[in-house]
């Protein structure tokens, strides 16, 4: 059953589209991930189904009610962390939540969230004394403290510690098990592949794909990867065997192959016979961070 | 509603965390007053000088003359003009004005007081009295030769200047309050998208803005009474007024400044700039509005401006209730033109709001 809707989504800010004609489906109780580089129109686009930006043009529909139409009822039923929102940094953990609750129309009570979020020994510490794991964990926190059904998380993991974002995704995973629906953004591809049942590729404001993630890596970059670092020598890599695509980036040649022993096999024959030079010979299996590569020609990050 | 009284609540559990506001709200304004009184305030003198105007001419006032001059704690001047005597009065160096009628006319003997110094005049009074029934009981026969009648005047320079200050120092610090915090914390909150998150709740916006509101209105009625009792005890400043009528004032003041808070912080883009324009606004209002000393001490040519400053009424109005006792009926033209101010600026404000 969908619970989210979105329908030729339309935003621009000036001349420049944001969000350029989307249309997705979020089903209840999955996880769904918007996964792009930065400025591809991600926060936009979550904003404007949270209610928080009017779109110029199409429509999202969240739990059966326009959002357009009934912007708050929409955030009355919906829980939302925001990107680098702030809290009040001389209240304290607990006296944030009681703000916020006040806010809804119902609330958890506040020490079930804090202790969801393990923030216990944070309680009663004022918000500025926080790390930027526990600020995370808090903005968390507020998007649960309305028991919503469906909880839009932008961007959750950003600037945390492999450990901090570890414990956030077990956070995110519970709510999956609770059966609430999940649309978060990322630009980390292990984060999508890891917590998303669905996710919709996104880039210069448009959907380039959707798909589950093995689904997008099946369509867009079947097989296995094989990278190098090319010091010197010219090679025509699309000749090489099995090689199926090949990507530049950052001074690094990635090989799309079928045959992956293949593939290494030639190229360990151009690096003996000196016509070329190779460093750093990594074989991967393929990921969503190879199915952006071959959809735009770019990585996530640069 | 609930959604008010938390932020209500939150916010003065802030405010007391905040230590800047603190300050600023009660320990700057008490430095201001201690330093203005002890650089411009005149001490209480010992001693009331009054002056007697002699109309009779004759025996009677010059044997009430003699006797008030063995009055240790009066300071007696004679007068030969009413008129000019009771200016004096009016100026603060006089404590009290008598006149002796023509001798036959059988009218009483008039004091005049000056009716903001109650205290004074009070004090003089009774041992006046006191003076008057002891004459009247050495005049032999005759018990009721002498009767006095006390007549109060407005006067307008009081004696003491920390009564004139107080009600300044009060309306400075509610015009501060608004100006300078109000437009610092609300960029602020919004530059950290705090005010984004709060709107991200399905919550009325007016729960929370009106909750900051009514967090301002009661801050400045906790510094009016901490800087109040400060003045009252260290500094013998005297308020003749009802305080539950300062306390009205003070809570329309604060108003009608958060208000200009929320307007100047629409208009600028950043903490820094929604402060600076603030402070800008409020600087020279300090000095103009006659907070510290009488607005006639400026040059003629800035009258009218002076007269134009929201700062003005409320100083005015506070001065006069505080230091005279006024009725605010008194002001209610200034009152109106200060109500205008933060009608004026809630709309601005209400047009102009950006939550990020």
């Amino acid at each position: 059953m969908p619970i989210v809707e979105v329908v030729d989504l339309f935003k621009r800010y000036g001349d420049v589209p944001a969000v350029d004609h989307i249309g997705f489906v979020v089903e209840s109780g999955e996880v769904f991930g918007i996964l792009g580089p930065n400025g591809a129109g991600k926060t936009t686009t979550l904003e404007i189904i949270e209610g928080l930006r009017r779109p110029d043009g199409g429509r999202a529909v969240v739990d059966g009610v326009d959002v357009q139409q009934h912007p708050r009822e929409v955030r009355s039923r919906i829980g939302m962390q925001l990107q680098q929102a702030g809290f009040f940094e001389r209240l304290t953990v607990d006296e944030t939540l009681q703000l916020f609750a006040a806010f809804h129309r119902r609330a958890l009570p506040g020490s079930d969230v804090i202790h969801r979020l393990q923030l216990d020994e944070k309680r009663r510490a004022r918000v500025d004394t926080l790390s930027g794991g526990q600020l995370q964990r808090l903005s968390v926190a507020v998007a649960l403290i309305n028991d919503p059904r469906i909880v839009f998380l932008d961007e959750p993991t950003t600037g945390l510690d492999p450990q901090a974002r570890r414990a956030l995704w077990e956070v995110i995973g519970s709510f999956r098990r609770e059966g609430r629906t999940v649309i978060l953004t990322t630009h980390y591809m292990e984060e999508a592949q890891h917590l998303c049942d669905r996710v919709a590729i996104m880039d210069h404001g448009r959907i380039v794909a959707q798909d589950t993630p093995r689904g997008l890596i099946r369509t867009h970059a079947p097989g296995t990867t094989v990278t190098v670092l090319v010091d010197g020598g010219q090679v025509r890599f699309d000749a090489l065997p099995g090689v199926q695509t090949v990507q530049q980036a950052n001074g690094e040649v990635i090989l799309l192959t079928s045959d992956p022993l293949g593939t290494v096999h030639a190229l360990m024959e151009l690096n003996r016979s000196g016509e070329a030079i190779f460093h750093q010979l990594r074989v991967e299996e393929a990921t969503l961070e190879d199915v952006f590569l071959q959809l735009t020609g770019r990585r996530l990050r640069e | 509603m609930r959604g008010f009284w938390v932020t209500v609540k939150m916010g003065l559990r802030m405010y007391l965390r905040d230590r800047g506001a603190v300050f600023w709200g009660i320990v700057f304004p008490l430095i201001l007053m201690t330093l203005i009184g002890l650089a411009f305030g005149r001490t209480d003198s010992p001693s009331f000088t009054i002056a007697v105007v002699d109309q009779s001419g004759g025996l009677l006032g010059r044997g009430l003359l003699e006797g008030l001059r063995q009055v240790p704690v009066f300071r007696v001047e004679e007068a030969g003009d009413t008129e000019a005597a009771l200016v004096r009065l009016r100026e603060g160096r006089l404590t009290l004005v008598i006149v002796v009628p023509g001798a036959p006319s059988g009218e009483p003997i008039r004091a005049y007081f000056d009716q903001a110094r109650v205290t004074d005049s009070q004090t003089a009074l009774v041992i006046l009295e006191r003076f008057i029934a002891d004459a009247n009981l050495r005049l032999a026969r005759a018990p009721q030769t002498l009767r006095l009648q006390a007549t109060g005047i407005a006067g307008r320079i009081q004696l003491r200047f920390f009564d004139f200050l107080l009600p300044g120092i009060l309306a400075m610090t509610v015009m501060q309050t608004g100006l300078s915090g109000v437009t610092w914390v609300v960029a602020t909150y919004r530059q950290r998208l705090i005010l984004k998150r709060i709107l991200a709740t399905p919550a009325h916006p007016a729960a929370f803005l009106g909750g900051l509101v009514g967090r301002y209105t009661l801050t400045s009625l906790f510094q009016m009474a901490v800087i109040m009792l400060v003045a009252v005890l260290a500094f013998h400043a005297r308020i003749v007024g009802s305080l539950a009528t300062l306390g009205a004032l003070i809570v329309l003041g604060t108003l009608v400044f958060v208000g200009m808070g929320f307007a100047i912080s629409t208009v600028s883009k950043s903490p820094e700039a929604a402060n600076l324009l603030g402070t800008a606004i409020s600087f020279p209002m300090m000095f103009l509005a006659g907070t510290f000393w009488p607005k006639d001490f400026m040059p003629k040519a800035m009258q009218p401006v002076i007269g134009l400053l929201p700062l003005t009424p409320l100083v005015d109005v506070m001065r006069g209730v505080s230091a005279r006792g006024d009725a605010v009926t008194a002001y209610l033209p200034g009152l109106a033109y200060l109500a205008a101010w933060g009608a004026v600026s809630f709309l601005v404000a209400a047009k102009r709001f950006r939550w990020e």
